[in-house]
């Protein structure tokens, strides 16, 4: 609510949300640059960057449906239903091809059920995630028996772990869907709506925007970018199994958060967030390769989360009294 | 418990009986009761065990700690906010109780140990609510930073080793309970009656709703937002806290991950109570039904005998009926809801 | 007038990151020597060990053996693993070791499908990785410290639990897992199903409650009120074992549902002592830790080549080798008459 009505009180300089990421992931860069030894190296870098991409191409979705205002609770648990699906495909047909395309689709099936729901019957999206966030992971341990399906052939996982003039190939994908949803949003009609949307929802609808069409199809594309996040998980890992994903919605909405696209809608952009991922990402990189500790990284990503924001509030809001 | 009046915009209901009847039948409340009825029948008819009263000791003794939290919960909720915390929070008050009174650690007296865990829990939700009303940054981020933060402190103070040997006395209230009464139970009692009371009752209840309905309009009308919402985090660190302490000294053991799931346990029962998550409306009633209803899941599938296939569909069934009490409220009884994403934060 | 109340709850954040951050490095700069700095220039040894989960008692106790092995020997010894036992945190963290340069890298996998590529990328680096507590796949490592396989886990669990009832005692026993996707736990399932098949007792039913003590206590309790013919319940991960036995304590049979499942000495003694539980089973996780070492130093050191027979591990003494199995001897069973001798 702040977000919106202060929004005008802001100062006339509206990129400082990006500054306070972009200045401290350059601090995060330094401070490991100096304390880890070869932590900066372009190949390290490029190597690990592999723990970012799933997340990265989940955020870009997440960042839309956060736009307008709604949440996904469900993309972790989509993933995990694609993931079974590919490994019952794939071993009864044997083909990768159909595997690919019915995970991709089951994601989409997925993310549409969701915006069904939501638009339809008009459900707050939190409410609606929340309960297909424990029904599609059950349905999918039920489905595969808690079985995993692996061993899919080193090409494919070379998909996921093979690299392209030295990027890695899913990185790439995401580079090209980054910039494709980073035009979509500030250069179309549609892109703007959402902006509207999470603004001013009743507004939208009064000046003739369809909301309840694009809320349903911004639902099924978080959907479908979770079959395709589960599709590189499954080829980085070179197994299916229902527990893909796991986690994974919190750590998104974390890194969207941190990009600075407000949670009650109406305020994002895609650089924003994927300067949210890279901070997350160099930030767990540092810890883990520092400090060796994996409960310190849980309490540094969380008050990272809080102070960012803080941060942000502090510099660029003036104070209400 | 389902006959607490409900809060505000409800002293103009006009007596007709038909008009209550239709009210009654479009409430929350009565599409849980029927659902946990119907469940109770057929459950029942498959295995007559279920509705003993052994089983549904267990079932309300499990309930306690979910019925605490959800209370304070559902008034965040209620005020516009949410809290996603309580699960780590529940966590880190384990270990750090346990450090205190275990008598393999600190060994410190019950009488310090307990006011201590409660005062920091109390600390810790008034310290959220000034990051959220003070520090104006949207409870969600709060909450969820402190989701993480909280585990891994967790993780940190219990260094790898479980905690037992709790004082004998705290764990017999846990476990026997006062007359037979279980501390759980009593306490839950204690909260219910109290939050009943502070919404029904004193000004600050309507303030709280009122200010959930509209921020501005509460603004205008002279209600301190800031005040309002460091009472609500503060009141849900103490009942978290409270949880903790008449239920952790149920288990066998305190490790680090207790109360894993726990926030969206609470988060899902408060919804499916009929709590609108943008604030200003929803109903105790309601809310504990719902805590009964999803505590209900696990015995009843493991009463129902699904088999070894069916106990993998565990989790799958738990979502379903999460989706059942929220579709069919929407979808037959064309309830009046806030279209989603209005004022989210 | 708010900000200063802003600056200061800021200000306490930093302050308890840098808290928390600095008691962590002593932490570790005192039970691993100098992680971060030790790598340029230093010739010690760098050994990870990489436990299924970390922050369980378990773990806890086999990193006590490793800490001892690695001051005897004088090597750089790294802990850490997910706190939550993700498999996809433990092939991450062996693709940072694998940058990061370290010598040995031995692995508990909690799913060998998932960190055997990364597992495959740090040998192929040159990185020797061993297996230890749950085997990898077979060319994803060099070596694997058997404690014990799943086979014999599965097997010893059904055999304790028939040698406390009686061999032909009828009767319904339960398992109460993890959850349904534990790779460990199904494959103790699969082996303990047999072996129940060939004696009296019936299966009644599999829960999963999943890592969550609330839950498993409650899904003990229903079972034990669900089949009034109950003998026994195995409690098969960390926190059901201890979850039901204490629904059995609590619903006062103990005695006549007898409990069993893997689990330290020392998280299970008060239940063994008042009888609910009458026996379990487990190996020495101390020793387990410091074998690992042994085995990682004599690896790095050459000593250690594949077709050997045998392997001297410190205080262990000598130990034989099957295969590519380095075997660290027989399951233990505890029962209320040698608990007391055990302090892990």
């Amino acid at each position: 609510m702040n977000s919106k009505s202060q929004a005008g009180n802001a100062f006339s300089f509206s990129w400082w949300h990006e500054t306070v990421i972009g200045v401290l992931l350059l601090v995060v860069l330094l401070v490991a640059g100096w304390l880890v030894p070869g932590f900066l190296k372009p190949h390290s870098q490029l190597l690990l960057s592999r723990h970012l991409w799933e997340f990265a191409i989940l955020a870009l979705g997440m960042t839309l449906v956060i736009l307008t205002g709604g949440i996904d609770l469900s993309v972790g648990s989509t993933m995990g239903l694609s993931a079974v699906v590919f490994g019952c495909v794939q071993t009864s047909t044997g083909s990768l091809v159909a595997a690919s395309l019915s995970c991709l689709a089951t994601g989409l099936c997925c993310g549409a059920v969701n915006g069904g729901l939501i638009s339809q019957l008009r459900l707050h999206p939190l409410i609606v995630t929340l309960a297909t966030f424990a029904a599609y992971r059950g349905i999918a341990e039920g489905w595969s028996q808690g079985n995993s399906y692996s061993r899919f052939g080193t090409n494919f996982s070379s998909l996921a772990r093979g690299s392209w003039f030295g990027v890695p190939l899913p990185g790439v994908i995401f580079c090209v869907m980054a910039i494709g949803f980073a035009v979509f949003l500030s250069n179309t009609p549609n892109g703007r709506f959402l902006k509207a949307i999470g603004h001013n929802e009743r507004a939208a609808k009064f000046s003739g925007i369809a909301v309840e069409r694009i809320r349903f199809w911004l639902y099924a594309t978080s959907g479908l970018l979770a079959g395709l996040a589960s599709l590189i998980y499954v080829a980085r890992f070179d197994t299916a199994k229902a527990d893909v994903g796991k986690g994974f919605e919190l750590d998104v909405i974390t890194a969207v958060v941190l990009g600075g696209t407000s949670i009650s809608g109406g305020r994002g952009n895609i650089l924003g967030t994927l300067l949210g991922l890279l901070l997350i990402h160099e930030t767990r990189l540092f810890v883990s390769r520092y400090w060796r500790s994996d409960e310190l990284q849980w309490i540094v990503i969380g008050s990272l989360l809080i102070l960012a924001v803080l941060a942000y509030q502090l510099i660029a809001r003036k104070p209400r009294s | 418990m389902s006959n607490l009046l409900p809060p505000i915009g409800h002293a103009l209901r006009p007596a007709r009986f038909g008009v209550r009847f239709s009210k009654l039948v479009r409430q929350r409340e009565t599409g849980l009761l029927l659902l946990i009825v119907l469940t109770c029948v057929v459950v029942g008819i498959k295995d007559i065990h279920f509705l003993s009263c052994e089983v549904w000791r267990e079932i309300l003794v499990r309930c306690a700690a979910t019925a605490i939290v959800a209370c304070g919960v559902m008034l965040v909720v209620v005020t516009g906010e949410i809290d996603i915390s309580v699960g780590s929070l529940m966590a880190l008050l384990a270990a750090v109780m346990g450090r205190m009174i275990s008598e393999h650690e600190w060994d410190i007296s019950c009488w310090i140990g307990i006011p201590a865990t409660l005062g920091l829990g109390t600390l810790i939700g008034v310290f959220t609510g000034c990051l959220v009303s003070v520090g104006r940054v949207p409870s969600i981020i709060v909450t969820l930073g402190l989701l993480t933060a909280l585990r891994g402190l967790t993780t940190l103070i219990m260094g790898g080793q479980n905690i037992d040997r709790l004082p004998e006395g705290l764990t017999q209230l846990a476990k026997q309970g006062l007359c037979g009464v279980p501390l759980s139970i009593l306490a839950a009692v204690g909260v219910i009656g109290l939050t009943s009371v502070l919404i029904h009752h004193i000004p600050l209840g309507r303030r709280l709703y009122a200010l959930g309905s509209s921020a501005e309009s509460a603004r205008m009308a002279g209600l301190s937002a800031v005040r309002l919402k460091l009472f609500v985090f503060g009141y849900t660190g103490f009942l978290t806290a409270l949880a903790t302490i008449v239920d952790v000294p149920r288990l066998p053991k305190i490790e680090a991950g207790i109360g894993s799931e726990f926030e969206l346990l609470v988060i899902t029962c408060v919804v499916v109570g009929g709590v609108a998550i943008s604030g200003g409306h929803g109903r105790l009633s309601g809310v504990l039904l719902a805590v009964v209803l999803m505590t209900m899941i696990r015995p009843v599938l493991t009463f129902m005998d699904i088999g070894e296939a069916g106990e993998k569909w565990t989790r799958a069934i738990q979502g379903m009926f999460i989706l059942l009490a929220v579709v069919t409220d929407s979808f037959f009884l064309r309830r009046q809801r806030s279209s989603g994403g209005e004022h989210t934060a | 007038m708010h900000r200063p109340i802003c600056w200061l709850a800021s200000i306490a954040i930093a302050v308890s990151i840098f808290g928390c951050a600095k008691h962590d490095s002593s932490q570790t700069t005192g039970t691993s020597g100098e992680t971060a700095t030790a790598s340029a220039g230093s010739h010690k040894l760098r050994v990870a060990l990489l436990p299924k989960i970390k922050g369980i008692s378990y773990f806890s106790s086999c990193f006590k053996g490793a800490e001892e092995a690695a001051k005897e020997l004088g090597i750089d010894l790294i802990y850490d693993g997910p706190t939550d036992g993700n498999p996809r945190k433990q092939a991450e963290m062996i693709e940072q070791w694998t940058i990061d340069g370290v010598d040995v890298i031995c692995v508990a996998p909690n799913a060998p499908d998932v960190v055997a590529s990364a597992m495959q990328e740090a040998r192929a680096a040159g990185v020797s990785v061993i297996t230890w507590d749950a085997d990898g796949t077979a060319e994803s490592r060099s070596f694997f410290v058997n404690q014990a396989s799943a086979q014999a886990i599965g097997e010893g669990l059904v055999n304790a639990m028939l040698e406390d009832l009686g061999p032909d005692t009828e009767g319904d026993v339960v398992i109460i897992s993890a959850d349904a996707t534990s790779e460990n736990q199904n494959a103790w399932i699969e082996t303990m199903k047999p072996a129940l098949a060939k004696s009296k007792l019936k299966l009644a039913t599999i829960k999963y409650p999943g890592e969550n003590a609330s839950n498993a206590l409650a899904d003990s309790q229903d079972v034990i009120s669900k089949y009034p013919n109950l003998k026994g319940i195995f409690g098969i991960s960390s926190v059901s074992f201890p979850g039901a036995a204490e629904a059995v304590e609590q619903s006062g049979k103990g005695g006549k549902i007898l409990v069993n499942g893997l689990s330290t000495p020392n998280d299970m003694k008060k239940f063994v002592q008042n009888g609910t539980v009458r026996s379990f089973i487990l190996w020495h996780t101390v020793d387990l830790g410091y074998l690992t070492i042994h085995v990682a130093k004599a690896l790095a050191a050459g000593e250690l080549k594949p077709g050997a027979t045998s392997l001297k591990a410190g205080r262990l003494g000598e130990l034989s080798i099957v295969g590519d199995n380095v075997m660290l001897g027989d399951i233990l069973v505890f029962t209320k008459a040698n608990i007391d001798q055990y302090d892990f």
